[in-house]
């Protein structure tokens, strides 16, 4: 028998969530929803758990995941109960649910603690600069040293452990008997959700979104490999230099772009910005920026000169790598694909 | 034109022919008073003597308004003007209303008419029947409907040609093209307002497609398939002019909705829908009928055994508010919506759909006070100042409200607050004599 637990929405909130208690339970929200089918019929549900506190059912369900916002079902609300941003502060909630480390939650929920930590890491990246003398070589080498190291950590210590504390909430918990051929069979899904976010297309309104996050996926992940793999700032090869600045100018340029229509709230989806969206947004606009100019200081021979740049440049990288990607909104990309692959490993198996 | 304003004087002015404010001024009159009725529509009996039946006793609406209209018209002490409107009302002091009443030109002298409709017959403009909520065309030449009050030709000067068929085939010589504008100033004593309501647009809505998808229809189109003076004389679907065999009701089409600016229930709509769907299964023996609703409101006297009647008699109610309709090519329709008891999403086909819609305020009439302010509710209906003690007084003594005018409510409910106005406004009459 499940209890009940008013006071769930008054944590949600922290989230972002609006009012899911004026919600009259009508069905609407489901019934304009594009993505929404027989076998996840979302959002309505969710509201109603989130209503009567029931956890437990949020955890096992992967809905959350599958709702790409595009809005129509806030927009149309009888009650203007906010369906699509409770979904979206459910996603929060759920990632720190997912999170071992409770640094998500606290990091979600206070602003106060997320600047705090956000300062601490730049402290330490300007104390570190000040250790070295701010000499270029040095620092451009273990920066780069840092990129290979964090990567590895974060993966491993902080993102793999809370994969598999959501394949164990949502697909082990509930009772999924999946044997293994299954999750083999059903891997092409994860990897096709990873790489093109497909299902976002559903959204009836979303083409041009559904481009621009792709181009900005594409060019984070192809950033990433360039500046870890190809080592793009010390790099000699031409077509490596041309590459990384095509990459994080694409990545200025879309971000710009989603920071710009969150100002201007023109679309549903862009009407509510939770600290963690802005950090997200900027930082990887930052990212791009700054990443760009220190290749074209390299390239002018003048950084040297302008190390403030490259330490500007390391301290978000750090911010980034340490905060956002382990506990922040990046962890969407991993979340969402692989609640496709959960979901479809679910169907096939039931 | 100011000079040749002519005076008038009542005891009572009631702004609103419709039940509430019929049943007012035939109070006040059978009291004595002397009552202008101002009705802006060219027939009095407002939206009531459009209807085909009532709840939950499944009376004739037309036989019960019928009668009380023409006890209205013939009564000595009523005066009655229709398609006029009231302009300003200034409250001089207490029992000293002046206002001004503007009389649109009918350009037939109604006292000659007899009904005939032999210019109805030589009229060669077509338009779309408002009376019959656009389902059929009329005449520029025309009478109302059947049973309207006074049963008189009238011009539509908007659409009519000036070819003059009308006034060469009139035997009365009852068609007058010379008739102008004519204002008066109305000396009254005490006004009651009882302008009623206007029904939701569904247009506002555009995910369910009514007006491009031809087989959505209103509720108010269904009561006029329904009623005695029905255009079709059967239930005819409006994109093809077929029987409909599987017919869909939306409820809660524009009412408690704040996406439309409506946060409220409008009450009756849960009801004539059961109503209708009852009426329907006599018309149409073989039709299925779906009731789409979000909470059946069935609270007054009656209704929930009316309700249970409908189950009985195999109307399917589904809980959840339809998300939207989708046309398929042989004009059927497709309604997607959250089965709430099942908690799945579902597509439904339905070869007609009737979107059950609300009731909103009608609320040009507080604009027309001059000196004082009528107030409105924060829904836009007139205020009852003192709803318990005294539900037909607002802000302004001597201005009382009776019906829909006052927020949505059934037709009992309406008659009941119609005598409501026309007691209170005769205290408030009393107390100048005494």
């Amino acid at each position: 028998m499940a209890r009940i637990n008013p006071e769930f929405t008054d944590e949600l909130k922290k989230y972002g969530a609006f009012d899911p208690n004026a919600c009259y339970n009508c069905g609407n929200c489901t019934a304009v929803c594009t993505l929404s089918d027989e076998d996840n019929s979302f959002p309505r549900k969710m509201v109603r758990y989130s209503v009567l506190g029931l956890e437990s059912e949020i955890q096992a369900s992967l809905d959350p995941w599958l709702c790409y916002y595009c809005g129509e079902c806030s927009s149309t609300c009888p009650r203007e109960a906010n369906p699509g941003e409770l979904m979206m502060s459910l996603r929060r909630w759920l990632t720190a649910k997912y999170d071992w480390t409770g640094f998500s939650g606290l990091l979600y929920k206070s602003l106060i603690a997320s600047i705090t930590g956000f300062l601490l890491l730049a402290l330490v990246v300007i104390l570190f600069g000040f250790s070295m003398e701010f000499r270029m070589n040095d620092l451009l080498h273990y920066g780069h040293y840092f990129e290979v190291g964090a990567i590895a950590l974060v993966a491993s210590i902080i993102l793999l452990p809370n994969i598999v504390r959501m394949w164990y909430q949502t697909v082990k918990k509930p009772g999924s008997n999946a044997g293994l051929k299954t999750y083999f069979k059903c891997f092409g899904e994860l990897v096709v959700h990873m790489f093109t976010q497909k299902r976002a297309l559903g959204c009836d309104d979303n083409q041009l979104r559904w481009f621009e996050h792709l181009v900005l996926v594409l060019g984070y992940l192809s950033l990433l490999f360039t500046t870890v793999f190809l080592d793009w700032f010390s790099t000699g090869s031409d077509f490596i230099i041309f590459l990384g600045y095509f990459e994080s100018a694409l990545i200025f340029v879309v971000t710009f772009d989603f920071v710009r229509r969150r100002i201007q709230k023109d679309q549903e989806v862009s009407k509510h910005s939770h600290p963690s969206d802005w950090f997200f947004v900027i930082w990887l606009f930052f990212m791009g920026l700054f990443s760009f100019m220190v290749r074209l200081f390299i390239d002018l021979n003048i950084l040297e000169q302008n190390m403030w740049l490259y330490i500007l440049q390391l301290i978000v990288l750090v911010q980034w790598a340490l905060l956002i990607v382990p506990f922040g909104k990046w962890t969407h990309f991993l979340y969402r694909s692989f609640a496709m692959y959960f979901q479809k490993i679910k169907l096939s198996a039931s | 034109m100011k000079e040749t304003k002519k005076i008038l004087e009542y005891d009572a002015l009631v702004v609103g022919g419709g039940i509430a404010g019929g049943e007012s001024a035939l109070n006040l009159a059978n009291l004595g008073y002397k009552v202008l009725l101002v009705e802006k529509d060219l027939t009095i009996g407002g939206k009531m003597i459009m209807l085909s039946k009532v709840f939950p006793t499944l009376d004739c609406a037309a036989c019960i308004t019928t009668p009380k209209v023409s006890e209205i018209a013939r009564h000595q002490n009523i005066t009655i003007f229709t398609g006029a409107e009231v302009k300003r009302i200034n409250k001089l002091g207490e029992h000293r209303f002046e206002v001004d009443v503007l009389q649109k030109p009918r350009y037939v002298n109604v006292a000659d008419c007899t009904g005939c409709q032999m210019c109805e017959e030589v009229c060669p403009v077509s338009v779309s029947d408002e009376y019959q909520y656009g389902m059929v065309g009329r005449k520029a030449a025309y009478i109302p409907f059947s049973i309207a009050s006074p049963r008189a030709a009238a011009i539509d000067i908007e659409n009519c040609t000036l070819c003059g068929a009308c006034e060469r085939a009139c035997p009365t010589k009852c068609i007058d093209f010379t008739q102008t504008e004519e204002e008066f100033l109305v000396k009254a004593k005490s006004v009651v307002v009882a302008t009623g309501f206007n029904l939701f647009d569904p247009l506002k809505i555009p995910r369910y497609g009514y007006g491009s998808q031809k087989n959505i229809i209103t509720s108010m189109q269904m009561e006029r398939q329904l009623a005695p003076t029905r255009p079709f004389n059967t239930i005819l679907r409006p994109g093809d002019g077929k029987m409909p065999d599987n017919i869909a009701y939306v409820l809660c089409t524009g009412s408690r909705d704040k996406s439309v600016g409506n946060p409220i229930c409008s009450q009756v709509c849960c009801m004539y829908s059961i109503k209708q769907a009852q009426l329907l299964m006599g018309a149409l023996p073989m039709a299925d009928i779906t009731i789409y609703y979000l909470h059946i409101r069935a609270f007054g006297k009656g209704f929930n055994e009316f309700y249970a009647q409908a189950q009985d008699m195999g109307v399917e109610f589904i809980k959840g508010k339809v998300g939207k309709i989708t046309e398929k090519e042989n004009g059927n329709l497709i309604l997607r919506y959250e089965d709430i008891e099942a908690g799945v999403v579902k597509e439904a086909e339905h070869d007609m759909v009737v979107l059950s819609v609300g009731i909103l305020p009608n609320q040009g009439i507080s604009d027309v006070f001059e000196n004082e302010k009528l107030e409105l509710d924060p829904f836009n209906f007139v205020q009852q100042s003192d709803m318990l003690a005294s539900p037909a007084k607002t802000s302004i003594e001597g201005v009382f409200v009776a019906g829909t005018a006052s927020g949505p409510m059934d037709i009992p409910d309406s008659i009941l607050s119609g005598g409501a106005a026309s007691a209170e406004t005769t205290s408030y009459l009393r107390r100048e004599t005494v």
